[in-house]
């Protein structure tokens, strides 16, 4: 579903094999990466604005502290995802676990949670004066540890982002030539033993390529670090932001991205190491694992992480909804269905342009043959790494300086292009991963055939790399639908979502009102989690 | 709507808010070339006002009515800061029932955001809003300062005090929000609290009692407010004393309202609607407010309206803001979120002091806006914000 080379099928690639021409798409590409990281160009001239005040900032006490924290979240997050999702993904696709399917669901659902309704449904269930709190008690447990703090904050981030792992993982695993595995288990290698030394490293890119994800988004995240009460560097920009210091706020931005420059380069190392394709397509994935009589127990896994992700902000957004209000005197703002009508049109807008933006990136991607289409290709994931603060921030200077009119008119258009710039990584993520499982030859029986490199790419090409696209838009869907900072400022006057309805009646503590937006995200949510789901069956 | 509905609705008003508009005349302009209608639909003062203990046995509320403007009309662009922002928006929306031909195109994100984002519209001549609603002073004074403003005619600030307007009438308030103390009746009594936050580092009955919360904006403001009375050192070394003598932090005053209602906490550093909010939800609960007096403790903050600079609408934006100062509308403030009405017709709810009772410092709200050094000084004070 993402980013890099888990294992491709065949050697012998052509230039600019399975698409259109070669160096035509290349510019393509390469001018709409530019287009997407333009924006943040911003960030320095703000920046420059704080002179020579810069290094003192820099290297300040409590800058190296935050960022010292943030880093540590970033990998805490991002090794609990692993240890989460490469297990379910295992077991949801090799082992004999008893309603494989169910749980497959059950376990990328939580994606469609946003992890501040997750962090929120938390701290209602477990918080002081929590739901769960009230229930303990008569059981003479009086005082549960605090779920706020950096653990707090880690446990709510890796149930709502490992499910990045699992997806990707779980897509490594299927495409996985089980031969292999089999070959190492004749050679009197164990179980454990053909997993380390044979699937572990087929399926190394593809667990990075979720890891990615995971820790970009653990990086960019505002909402879940700030209920959780752990200082982190988002909150850190917020509230230099917050005390009008945007030169302050973008320096800070720009530290956070040297961050994400690192943990790209990081993930480029493993997933350059591709040594692993392989030769033969047939007898993929199905490859068992034995569970024995612990294949019952064994669904507890993904059950408790099922309720634990899903189960309860559901069941605490359907207990908000019969409970007293707030202690303001005040019905509040009603919700209408309008809202989420708007939420879902800007995201579709967001899933369609993503994939006119990712096609050719994907594209070139996964030929990499340069330099500049690797760059090109490594550059969307620059925004999803943006906080959406700053994001939105750098998108209003960018636009007011640029094109006013388009900020003051084209408010849509505008919102539209934040959510590609902040997301489409994730759709050319994974349109190149089904561009590397084309098999070339494939393209090369057509154009000898007689076929220009358009109708190959139609006929041949587009049809194989459908689920990739697919899974593609639906993610970018899924993350707008959820999307909150930039909706916030971005969008036109007068223009409703569900999350900005959401937030509206959160400051003001209407709990019980926010459950019903709530729980219309969650569902429309799902509903695109099942289009990812689908796609995989075909691949 | 057609007229007879509309007097239909002003009969169903009765003589809910006749009683103080008798004086008004004065502001009855006709400005549109309307007579001032007796035909607005406004809902009867039962409706506007909250429900609940803390709002039962109110005096009616005296003022301008929205009778006495003229009608508005027209389509007006608001940026509303978050909060209350519920609450607002409940009000805008009864105004656009009222006014079948007004239409408001609002936006909501935090006070802070918006201002930003208004100065950086106006730099570039884009700017999209006709008013911007803030819930606090600081906001307003960063676009005043910024010459992103337009200044309000007098007809518009007349009824407010001086001390909650801006510079030249930059901006005027609208409803206001104390910095208070709220303790719990159990653990303390109203003589336990000194009548100085300068004293409470050195109080026995509040060593690692007392709760608050650094993060939130009206924390920040306070802290300001210190700043610029006792200077930094003296703002540093009391943050580092109520820090260590572990004062805990949460993330919202209306969570630390709740923990002193709860007994978790003896006492808290928080707005003062707050506690009246967790009374009107809970009216057994044993909290109750103490104030202190001359200090940073007793800042009261405004949320408060301006016109922005290049609006082609100031006559509407001018009449929507001089609505939000009538008497019914503070009544609706005043008994839905609890905040200090800013006319003298309109009493705070409960048994709050009125606000000329309370003993605010002499600062200049404009003044609030230097965050900065504040949240420096928070950090080298370890109570980061």
């Amino acid at each position: 579903m993402s980013a890099p080379d888990w294992p491709a099928p065949i050697t012998d690639r052509l230039d600019g094999s399975g698409d259109l021409g070669g160096r035509t798409v290349t510019a393509i590409a390469v001018l709409l990466a530019f287009l997407l990281v333009v924006p943040l160009a911003w960030l320095f001239i703000q920046t420059a604005t704080l002179g020579d005040q810069i290094p003192a900032l820099l290297t300040s006490a409590t800058t190296l502290a935050v960022l010292g924290r943030s880093v540590a979240l970033v990998a805490a997050v991002t090794g609990a995802s692993i240890l989460v999702g490469v297990p379910l993904a295992v077991l949801t696709v090799q082992s004999n676990l008893p309603f494989k399917r169910f749980w497959t669901v059950a376990a990328a659902l939580p994606l469609a949670v946003p992890s501040y309704l997750g962090a929120f449904a938390f701290i209602s269930a477990f918080g002081p004066r929590g739901a769960f709190v009230d229930l303990l008690a008569p059981l003479g447990i009086e005082k549960i540890p605090s779920v706020f703090g950096f653990w707090g904050a880690v446990f709510v981030l890796t149930i709502y982002t490992y499910p990045y792992v699992f997806l990707t993982t779980r897509a490594s695993l299927l495409s996985l030539d089980a031969s292999l595995v089999e070959a190492a288990r004749t050679l009197n290698a164990g179980r454990f033993e053909a997993f380390r030394r044979v699937t572990l490293p087929q399926i190394a890119p593809g667990i990075a390529a979720g890891a990615l994800l995971v820790a970009l988004y653990a990086l960019a995240d505002f909402g879940t670090p700030a209920f959780m009460r752990v200082q982190v560097f988002t909150q850190f920009i917020y509230s230099r932001f917050d005390a009008f210091q945007q030169g302050y706020a973008a320096l800070l931005s720009l530290q956070l991205l040297a961050v994400t420059a690192v943990v790209l380069f990081l993930e480029s190392r493993i997933g350059a190491d591709d040594d692993g394709a392989y030769e033969s397509r047939g007898n993929r994935g199905k490859f068992g694992f034995d569970l024995g009589v612990f294949r019952y127990p064994a669904m507890l896994l993904p059950a408790g992480i099922g309720l634990l992700a899903v189960g309860l902000p559901i069941g605490i957004f359907t207990a908000w909804l019969f409970r007293p209000g707030t202690g303001l005197a005040s019905d509040g703002m009603a919700f209408e269905w309008a809202f989420a009508a708007n939420s879902v049109q800007v995201a579709v807008l967001a899933a369609v342009a993503s994939l006119v933006v990712a096609l050719p990136i994907g594209l070139r991607g996964a030929n990499a043959d340069s330099r500049l289409s690797r760059l090109a290709e490594r550059a969307p994931y620059v925004g999803y790494a943006t906080p959406g603060i700053v994001l939105a921030l750098a998108l209003l200077w960018f636009t007011l300086d640029v094109a006013p009119v388009v900020y003051r008119n084209y408010g849509i258009p505008l919102l539209v292009f934040a959510y590609v710039v902040r997301f489409s990584s994730q759709a050319v993520g994974s349109i190149r991963t089904s561009v590397l499982q084309v098999d070339s030859r494939l393209h090369e029986a057509a154009r000898t055939l007689g076929r220009s490199r358009l109708q190959t790419f139609r006929a041949v090409t587009l049809p194989l790399i459908v689920p990739g696209v697919a899974t593609g838009a639906a993610l970018v869907f899924l993350t707008t639908m959820k999307e909150l900072p930039a909706t916030l400022m971005l969008r036109p006057l007068g223009f409703e979502t569900l999350v900005t309805h959401i937030w509206s009646v959160r400051e003001t503590g209407a709990y019980g009102q926010a459950a019903i937006p709530a729980l219309v995200l969650v569902v429309i949510s799902a509903l695109s989690m099942g289009v990812i789901l689908h796609q995989e069956q075909r691949t | 709507m057609n007229d007879s509905t509309r007097r239909r609705y002003l009969a169903g008003l009765g003589t809910a808010v006749t009683a103080g508009l008798a004086g008004c005349n004065s502001l009855l302009g006709g400005d549109n070339g309307e007579s001032p209608s007796q035909q607005v639909e406004v809902p009867a003062l039962t409706q506007l006002r909250g429900s609940g203990s803390i709002v039962e046995g109110r005096p009616q509320p005296e003022g301008t009515s929205i009778n006495d403007l003229p009608n508005l009309s027209g389509e007006l662009s608001l940026y509303l800061g978050g909060g209350e922002g519920g609450i607002y928006r409940e009000f805008v929306e009864i105004l656009e029932q009222a006014y079948p031909e007004f239409t408001v195109l609002p936006t909501t994100n935090t006070s802070s955001t918006l201002a930003q984002q208004i100065v950086e519209e106006v730099d570039s001549g884009a700017s999209r809003a006709d008013v911007f609603w803030s819930i606090d002073a600081s906001s307003l004074a960063y676009v005043t300062q910024n010459d992103a403003v337009e200044l309000l005619p007098e007809e518009v600030t007349a009824p407010v005090p001086d001390s909650f307007t801006g510079p030249d009438n930059a901006w005027v308030g609208i409803a206001g929000r104390a910095r208070a103390i709220p303790y719990n009746t159990n653990e303390l009594s109203d003589d336990d609290i000194p009548n100085k936050v300068a004293e409470f580092p050195e109080t026995p009955a509040l060593q690692g009692t007392m709760g608050w919360a650094p993060t939130y904006g009206a924390f920040k403001s306070f802290i300001t407010a210190m700043r610029l009375l006792r200077g930094e050192d003296a703002t540093r070394q009391w943050l580092v004393d109520m820090r260590e003598a572990g004062t805990e932090r949460y993330g919202n005053e209306y969570v630390v309202s709740q923990q002193v209602a709860d007994g978790a906490l003896s006492a808290g550093f928080a707005n003062h609607y707050y506690a009246l909010r967790v009374q009107n939800q809970r009216p057994d609960a044993p909290i109750d407010l103490a104030f202190t007096e001359g200090d940073a403790g007793a800042l009261v903050n405004v949320a408060g309206a301006t016109r922005i600079q290049g609006t082609g609408n100031a006559d509407l934006a001018d009449l929507f803001i001089r609505h939000l100062l009538t008497a019914e509308a503070q009544e609706f403030f005043a008994t839905r979120s609890f905040a200090y009405p800013m006319i003298d017709g309109v009493r705070p709810v409960g048994d709050l002091p009125l606000v000329s009772e309370l003993n605010p410092p002499e600062i200049d709200l404009s003044e609030l806006s230097d965050l900065e050094s504040t949240l420096d000084l928070m950090e080298e004070a370890g109570v980061s914000g």
